[in-house]
């Protein structure tokens, strides 16, 4: 039978179980009609015990070693034979070496120096000028290696001195952009800081804002209970806008509200009081009554909700008023685009 | 034997065993040996195969090649050891079939299962002694090989790894045979050991 038909890898694969089904019946097969065989795989079964024994199975191996192998108390005896064995022969070893000292110690010790890795250097075994040859070529070569290792260990030196100065130019950079790091942290800290007290300035002065509107409107409003149809006087120290209230005229009320502007006013401001509608935006126009001609006209509006009902205001040149009679007619326009008017507020003009 | 069937009208008489002998010793005398050869092949094929009583398998092996020496003659056609084999593959596939009837391959199952903590039960329980025993049997079957022998077997399992491997090509060397042929040598003398291990145990 030719050894082709199997290797030491197979074998071990046969005796641990682990062969494909046709693969082992091969092998079983030889295992009985090939004696060549027989004594490779007694041989191969010896080695993988030992090799569990001495603790040199590993992974796959050792694991089907342990769930196929050791399955067969034949087995198993023989793993404790080889256990036994294998202590039964280190002793014996040490022993017959302890014995060949005993009997001839200086052959003993050459014996120890020719098995060790300088006997292959075969220097004790050649005749004396070969030795002295040897020697000599032998200290050469050392000569030449020992200067060999002289230049590369300076060159090594010479490679850790570099990497040790850029590794201190490296340490230096990562310091310096540390501080960086920290002095950029410093003033983001402070930015933030500074804005956080814009806000709240802000926050405050937004409040206060509210606050004096929402003074600005008591005032109004008192003012106007005081007098809903009058005119509102100027604040003192000739302010240039004059602030009136207009109410819709009623039907069969003949009486017209009467507004005093003074003469240095430049701005009429005007807020109309509206009737319920729900027009999406107003018109106002001023209209001189005894003309009939539009004096003035006001962009699209939107009404502002104030109490009960709604309201517009509006601005315009105080140039434009008379001492004569003006309406200011509004006109509704729906979501449609249609208008329509809606309410006159005639008022008189008396300068001041 | 539990899982195979028998066949019980038949009985290996003296003369079917000695006709079986010859047969096996394909014409010459080896007093048994050959007997004994391709029994211990027939067990070692059984016990590969993880069957529970591997002896008793291969006596019936054994058997049913006398009987069918008995009964027919003389088979031409194979080889002994060769046919041997077959027979016994039929032997196997009857335990299998046998045990998957009876359930006894639940009691393989269990008798291989604990076979770790067998091992690691006696290193601990009894391990010691028995493997003190084992040690006083070695050095009395080794005190009985051959001086050669004994010092072969020693310095072929001496040191590990790469030393044993450099040391088994020494001793190869020394001897003047190929590794291969002290592998087989070194192997013989341990079998010889096992044996004879086995019985000092055994007897102690």
């Amino acid at each position: 039978m030719s050894k082709q038909a199997y290797n030491d890898q197979i074998v071990t694969r046969y005796l641990l179980g682990s062969l494909p089904g046709a693969e082992a019946e091969r092998l079983d097969e030889l295992s009985f009609s090939d004696d060549e065989f027989t004594e490779a795989l007694e041989t191969a079964e010896k080695d993988l015990i030992d090799a569990y024994v001495q603790g040199e199975l590993s992974g796959a191996a050792l694991e089907q070693f342990k769930s196929y192998y050791l399955a067969s108390p034949l087995r198993r005896e023989q793993v404790r034979f080889a256990q036994a064995f294998q202590v039964f022969a280190e002793k014996s070893a040490a022993a017959q070496a302890l014995e060949v000292e005993a009997e001839n110690p200086a052959q003993a010790a050459t014996k120890r120096k020719v098995s060790g890795w300088f006997s292959a250097l075969g220097v004790f075994t050649v005749p004396r000028p070969a030795l002295q040859w040897g020697t000599a070529f032998a200290a050469l070569a050392l000569l030449i290696a020992g200067g060999w290792l002289v230049f590369e260990n300076k060159l090594l030196n010479q490679q850790n001195s570099q990497m040790a100065a850029r590794r201190d130019a490296l340490s230096k950079r990562e310091q310096e952009l540390q501080m960086e790091l920290e002095g950029q942290r410093t003033i983001s800290a402070q930015t933030e800081q500074e804005l956080a007290r814009v806000r709240e300035e802000r926050e405050r002065l937004g409040q206060e804002l509210r606050r004096q509107e929402a003074q600005a409107q008591q005032r109004l409003t008192d003012e106007r209970r005081r007098a809903p149809a009058g005119e509102r006087p100027s604040p003192p120290g000739g302010v240039s806008i004059a602030s009136f209230v207009l109410t819709p005229q009623m039907r069969g009320t003949g009486q017209i509200q009467t507004i005093s502007v003074p003469s240095k006013t430049s701005h009429a401001a005007m807020r109309l009081e509206l009737e319920p509608h729900d027009y999406s935006a107003y018109r106002v126009a001023l209209i001189n009554q005894s003309g009939n001609q539009t004096l003035w006209r006001s962009r699209q509006l939107k009404a502002s909700a104030t109490g009960d009902g709604q309201t517009l205001s509006i601005s315009f040149s105080a140039n434009l008023l008379k001492p004569q009679v003006y309406v200011l007619r509004v006109t509704g326009i729906s979501a449609n685009g249609a208008s329509e008017i809606v309410g006159d507020y005639p008022f008189r003009v008396v300068k001041e | 034997m539990q899982n195979v069937e028998h066949k019980k009208d038949w009985t290996l008489t003296p003369g079917a065993f000695r006709r079986l002998l010859d047969w096996l010793g394909e014409g010459t005398d080896s007093s048994g040996q050959s007997y004994l050869e391709i029994r211990r092949r027939l067990v070692a094929y059984f016990d590969r195969k993880n069957c529970p009583a591997p002896d008793d398998l291969a006596d019936e092996t054994l058997n049913r090649v006398a009987r069918r020496l008995d009964e027919e003659g003389v088979t031409e056609s194979e080889a002994p050891a060769k046919y041997c084999y077959i027979m016994a593959r039929f032997v196997f596939m009857e335990h299998l079939r046998g045990a998957q009837k009876t359930d006894a391959l639940l009691d393989d199952l269990r008798r291989r299962q604990p076979h770790g903590t067998n091992l690691a039960a006696s290193e601990t329980d009894d391990g010691h002694a028995i493997k003190e025993k084992m040690l006083n049997c070695l050095e009395q079957c080794a005190g009985n090989l051959e001086p050669r022998s004994r010092e072969t077997i020693i310095r072929y399992y001496a040191g590990k790894e790469r030393a044993k491997i450099e040391n088994r090509r020494a001793l190869a060397e020394e001897l003047e045979i190929t590794m291969n042929a002290l592998s087989i040598r070194a192997c013989r003398i341990r079998d010889k050991l096992e044996d004879c291990v086995r019985r000092c145990v055994g007897a102690e």
